[in-house]
């Protein structure tokens, strides 16, 4: 193997080809097989799509960064699932997009936030000044969620997208039953109205496993 | 995990592995030609660079990760679907903990079980289980001091919408509470005038020396006829029943502010109270334990 490397070293593109090739390994071995596995690709037999409601309090959640403070990802470990409920399997995420599993825990998890015995009028008066009801929080107060009206401009679209694109099993006719309920009994719904609601449908996958 | 994939992995594991090996040997030692040479013949600025095998340390420890690596994969999974000789996984390492924990708290939780609830209340160990399961499931709105918010019953001061006993207070874990109270405004005259009368009134119920000023007075006086509509849940005394959860008016604590606005506010359209049922949450036991948390708290405040 006199100085064979050389050959490497001496040519920029075959380096960039070779490191392309090594560094692809550990994504091949551990992503790659995941996209065909029934445990990731097969949505829980108790996942229900979001409604539009939900949905549009699932953007909130994401345009107000919820997810840089709060994980929805149950480890398995007893102190978590003393905390918080059941561990996260694959199948509840599989009509995620994006998943919200977040990586930095400042707050509580709420990958169960719906199962815990918390009113929605808390979760309101919670979500308008956090340390009127929990002094000790550091979470910021959202109190304009309640005076902005969902913005419904886009949620055909983002139903249509969820049901053609990423395979979530909307009917035709859910989405219209949507969007009749959005021009409906939804059109004047807050912002706040929408965020609780998807705070109070996270979990409810996994409503029958908690004991 | 099909056996493809599974052949896939292991593939690619042992290649890495293996190509790593070969790496690593072709290169640590040098040909007797480099050997002699002992320079790679690159020279810049009169500095040359002289070709040394890899230093033996760095060596000892590549071989090092390497060995770990294949005893790794002997004992815990990641050679596809061989799950490793130890038959490791995050599941039965967490089922594992959840037993042992269950095995050492269930009989701890029995003999709770067996003592009342207000003899349990004594106990030193309630405050430390029983504060925790407080912390964990009761904090988020009665507060982690028990003294409530606005809205949320404060549960030291010996002041309890559905009573205070042992029973009570595990029924209302167990089941939760819905308290309601209709807004009242058109039952009582229906006017603003009628309203702030009605709040003026209930103020001077626990707060007598209000009725020195002669705004009160007259206020109490046209309100107090119509106090009949209140006074069939807040009872004719105003000091309210704990079967249905109506709150005592004379004690002088409010639940939703004590403020004239705050009154006239709770008349004119009504309150919703609701405690959600922990029954499922938590086991029965626990329910106990909590339960005589709950009630030495507001045994402190008698003392």
């Amino acid at each position: 193997m006199a100085n064979r490397h050389a050959v490497i070293e001496k040519n920029v593109g075959l380096l960039i080809v070779l490191i392309l090739v090594a560094v692809s390994f550990g994504g091949l071995a551990e992503i790659v097989p995941l996209f065909w596995q029934k445990s990731t690709t097969e949505p829980m037999s108790t996942l229900r799509p979001y409604d539009a409601l939900e949905m549009a309090g699932r953007d909130i959640y994401i345009r107000e960064g919820c997810h840089v403070c709060h994980t929805q990802m149950v480890r398995p470990l007893r102190a978590e699932t003393e905390r918080f409920g059941p561990y996260s399997v694959a199948g509840e995420d599989v009509w995620e997009h994006p998943f919200l599993w977040g990586s930095k825990r400042t707050g509580p998890d709420l990958a169960r936030v719906g199962l815990r015995p918390i009113t929605e009028q808390w979760h309101r008066e919670h979500l308008r000044d956090p340390r009127a009801v929990v002094p000790e929080s550091n979470m910021p107060a959202y109190p304009w969620l309640q005076n902005t009206p969902v913005d419904w401009k886009h949620m055909e679209r983002t139903l249509s997208v969820f049901k053609d694109i990423f395979g979530v099993p909307y009917s035709e006719q859910d989405v219209a039953e949507q969007m009749e309920k959005v021009n409906g009994e939804w059109a004047d719904a807050s912002e706040e109205d929408a965020l609780v609601a998807y705070l109070l449908s996270l979990g409810q996958a996994r409503k029958e496993v908690r004991e | 995990m099909s056996d493809f994939w599974s052949g896939y992995i292991i593939f690619i594991v042992v290649l890495n592995l293996v190509g790593c090996a070969v790496l690593l040997f072709a290169n640590s030692r040098l040909s007797a030609e480099e050997a002699r040479q002992d320079t790679t013949g690159h020279k810049f600025d009169g500095i040359e660079e002289r070709n040394q095998p890899l230093p033996r340390w760095w060596l000892f420890l590549f071989i090092g990760t390497l060995v770990f690596a294949a005893g790794y994969l002997v004992l815990y999974p990641g050679l596809g679907r061989f799950g490793g000789l130890l038959n490791w996984t995050s599941v039965t390492q967490w089922e594992q903990e959840v037993a042992l924990m269950e095995k050492s708290s269930e009989p701890l939780f029995k003999e709770f079980a067996k003592v009342p609830v207000d003899e349990l209340a004594h106990y030193p160990e309630t405050r430390d289980v029983g504060g925790r399961l407080f912390a964990q499931n009761c904090a988020i709105c009665h507060g982690s001091d028990a003294r409530g918010a606005r809205g949320y019953p404060n549960l030291t001061d010996g002041d309890w919408l559905y009573g205070g006993s042992p029973d009570a207070i595990v029924q209302t874990i167990t089941s939760g509470r819905r308290g309601t109270m209709t807004p009242m405004a058109a039952a009582i005259g229906n006017t603003d005038e009628a309203v702030r009368d009605m709040a003026m009134y209930v103020q001077t119920l626990s707060r007598p020396d209000l009725k020195d000023k002669p705004e009160y007075r007259d206020a109490a006086e046209r309100a107090e006829p119509r106090f009949q509509v209140c006074a069939a849940c807040h009872g004719a005394d105003a000091t309210g029943n704990q079967m249905i959860g109506a709150p005592n008016l004379t004690d002088g604590i409010w639940l939703y502010g004590a403020r004239l606005e705050d009154i006239e506010s709770t008349i004119r359209e009504g309150r919703q109270g609701h405690m959600p049922a922990h029954e499922g949450v938590l086991t029965p036991e626990r329910i106990h334990v909590l339960a005589a948390y709950v009630y030495s708290l507001s045994m402190e405040t008698e003392e």
